[in-house]
């Protein structure tokens, strides 16, 4: 039986997120990374080549599996439907570790299949935390929740963003993913400082960053649109940086690419600028 | 209900139609971000059709496709947790939007048929020799009621076109798609082989047959079916279905399509 509050100890290495478009490449191996990060859901399936080719790269790296539907946010509660798939995929592939987004997806009669905003308030606290206490109970394992990318605030909002990831963590001994690009995206669609955003999370509870490339603004649109088609861009990269040199413990750092993806020696190229990154 | 799912059955409202009022309290700053997400709901789902129907889409044309996929989401909004769930129905929109083409729905059906079985449960096929070591000893009571086990998801039905020449061309962009109305509708086999799912034009009275059998119908009532309605058949006429019965039998597990006896 697995404590849904066991520590999650920290994993120094780089990765990448895996597309079909590089099964090959892993399939052949020697890739230079230290895991990959799969979509959950996109496994999350009875059979079939993409599952086995999963199992197979799954005996030469470790495994994280990141998901996009658990809707933490929800206020309704979770899918137990798609927590028993999730514990089946985690007891299959035994990952790393399994994450997903500070989000709500659905409501009881839709599913919106986008990672839509939370109200920073404390009744949708509270709703967080009894889902991944939840989440945690039915994996028998603790989480990590990622920060999202987010192009609105809600007026009824109480605290800021870290505030509300703070105490997240604390109640429930969940971790944190910190996706750099999206604290980038947000701090100039809300007009937050980033600096102030890392220096109020419980570092300490960092276990991953994810770095993903995004749209800028444009003279018809004042908001910077996450999009994960290209390259990550440099003022994400200072902040990667920046964010790299405050934290206490390693972390897996991964490039995120899910839209125009490139051959996979771009990424790896990438990859290497992350490294280069770590302070000595 | 609590203040945090009222608020966000309003938000998913105002996603799902433009025309739903906006949440309480809301100014242009949030009408802006609002733009984003629906932006973001419907290309991601558009782009899951496109991508799971990749020959219908080069079939109809870029345009009509994507005027059927935005019809297809607001009339099929998802439910369910993986967005593959996006294309379940499209192929009933696709007959019923382009009912002068009726090649169009069927090749949707077979699409999503093909998508359903790349993830469907690996199962281990039972070969001929399998079923005749097995059956070797049946007397006509276990004929009878001899009953089949499939693969998962695999399915037939009644198509009027031939797929097989229709799958190959419209398999890369810009080929020259065949007219391949079939003199008479075929049943359209569609199980995987290993990994690979795959399909096979048969004769039509597989269609039948094979729901018959994969709903749980006996050997002798799939025979019973292939008679027909008479209801004092002709020796002849038994023995004629009998034997069709066998060639879809041998059809079915040289294919790979049967799993299991008496499951």
């Amino acid at each position: 039986m697995h404590d849904p509050h066991a520590h999650i100890a920290p994993f120094d290495g780089f990765g990448l997120g895996l597309r079909r478009v590089h099964y090959d490449d892993f399939l052949a191996g020697g890739v230079p990374v230290d895991f990959v990060e799969v979509i959950s859901e996109n496994y999350m399936v009875e059979g079939g080549r993409q599952l086995r080719i999963l199992e197979q790269i799954r005996r030469d790296l470790p495994v994280i599996l990141h998901g996009v539907s658990m809707s933490i946010g929800s206020a309704g509660g979770l899918d137990e439907g798609h927590l028993a798939a999730l514990k089946r995929l985690a007891d299959r592939i035994e990952p790393l570790w399994v994450s997903d987004h500070l989000c709500w997806t659905r409501t009881s009669a839709h599913n919106s299949h986008d990672l839509l905003p939370m109200p920073l308030t404390c009744e949708a606290l509270d709703a967080v935390c009894a889902n991944i206490d939840r989440a945690q109970e039915a994996l028998g394992r603790a989480m990590l929740f990622e920060n999202p990318s987010s192009y609105l605030t809600f007026p009824e909002d109480e605290m800021s963003e870290w505030e509300f990831l703070t105490a997240m963590t604390q109640r429930t001994g969940c971790y944190l993913l910190l996706d750099v690009n999206n604290i980038y995206v947000s701090s100039r669609n809300h007009g937050f400082d980033a600096r102030a955003y890392l220096a109020g999370l419980p570092l300490e509870r960092v276990r991953q960053i994810h770095l993903a490339g995004h749209d800028p603004a444009t003279p018809e649109r004042d908001l910077i649109i996450d999009t994960h088609d290209r390259a990550v861009a440099d003022p994400v990269w200072s902040l990667y940086a920046e964010a790299v040199a405050m934290l206490p413990q390693p972390v897996a750092t991964m490039i995120e690419r899910d839209a125009d993806i490139p051959p996979l020696g771009e990424l790896l190229t990438e990859l290497d600028r992350a490294r280069a990154l770590l302070p000595a | 209900m609590s203040d945090l799912a009222q608020r966000q059955q309003a938000f998913l409202a105002a996603i799902l139609d433009d025309a739903a009022p906006m949440p309480q309290g809301w100014g242009n700053s949030q009408a802006a971000g609002m733009d984003v997400y629906r932006g973001n709901y419907r290309s991601a789902l558009m782009d899951v059709l496109a991508d799971t129907f990749e020959r219908t889409r080069r079939y109809v044309g870029e345009q009509p496709f994507r005027q059927v996929s935005m019809h297809h989401i607001i009339t099929h909004p998802p439910a369910g947790w993986t967005i593959d769930e996006a294309g379940e129905g499209f192929a009933q929109t696709c007959a019923d939007l382009f009912r002068d083409n009726p090649e169009a729905g069927e090749l949707a059906w077979l699409e999503w048929s093909m998508r359903l079985l790349a993830t469907a449960p690996d199962t281990a096929p039972l070969t001929a020799q399998d079923f005749a070591a097995a059956s070797a000893n049946f007397g006509d009571e276990e004929w009878s009621n001899l009953r089949l086990g499939f693969a998962p998801c695999a399915t037939a039905r009644l198509v009027g076109h031939d797929f097989e020449a229709m799958w190959r061309a419209l398999g890369e962009e810009g080929g020259d798609i065949p007219q391949a109305v079939l003199p008479a509708p075929q049943c359209c086999l569609v199980w995987r082989e290993g990994e690979r799912p795959t399909f096979k034009l048969v004769e039509a009275d597989h269609t039948a047959a094979f729901g018959a059998m994969a709903g749980g119908a006996t050997y002798a009532e799939v025979i019973a079916l292939l008679i027909g309605d008479d209801p004092e058949p002709e020796p002849e006429a038994i023995q004629q279905a009998a034997m069709r019965a066998g060639a879809m039998l041998g059809l079915w597990l040289n294919e790979g399509l049967v799993t299991a006896l008496n499951p």
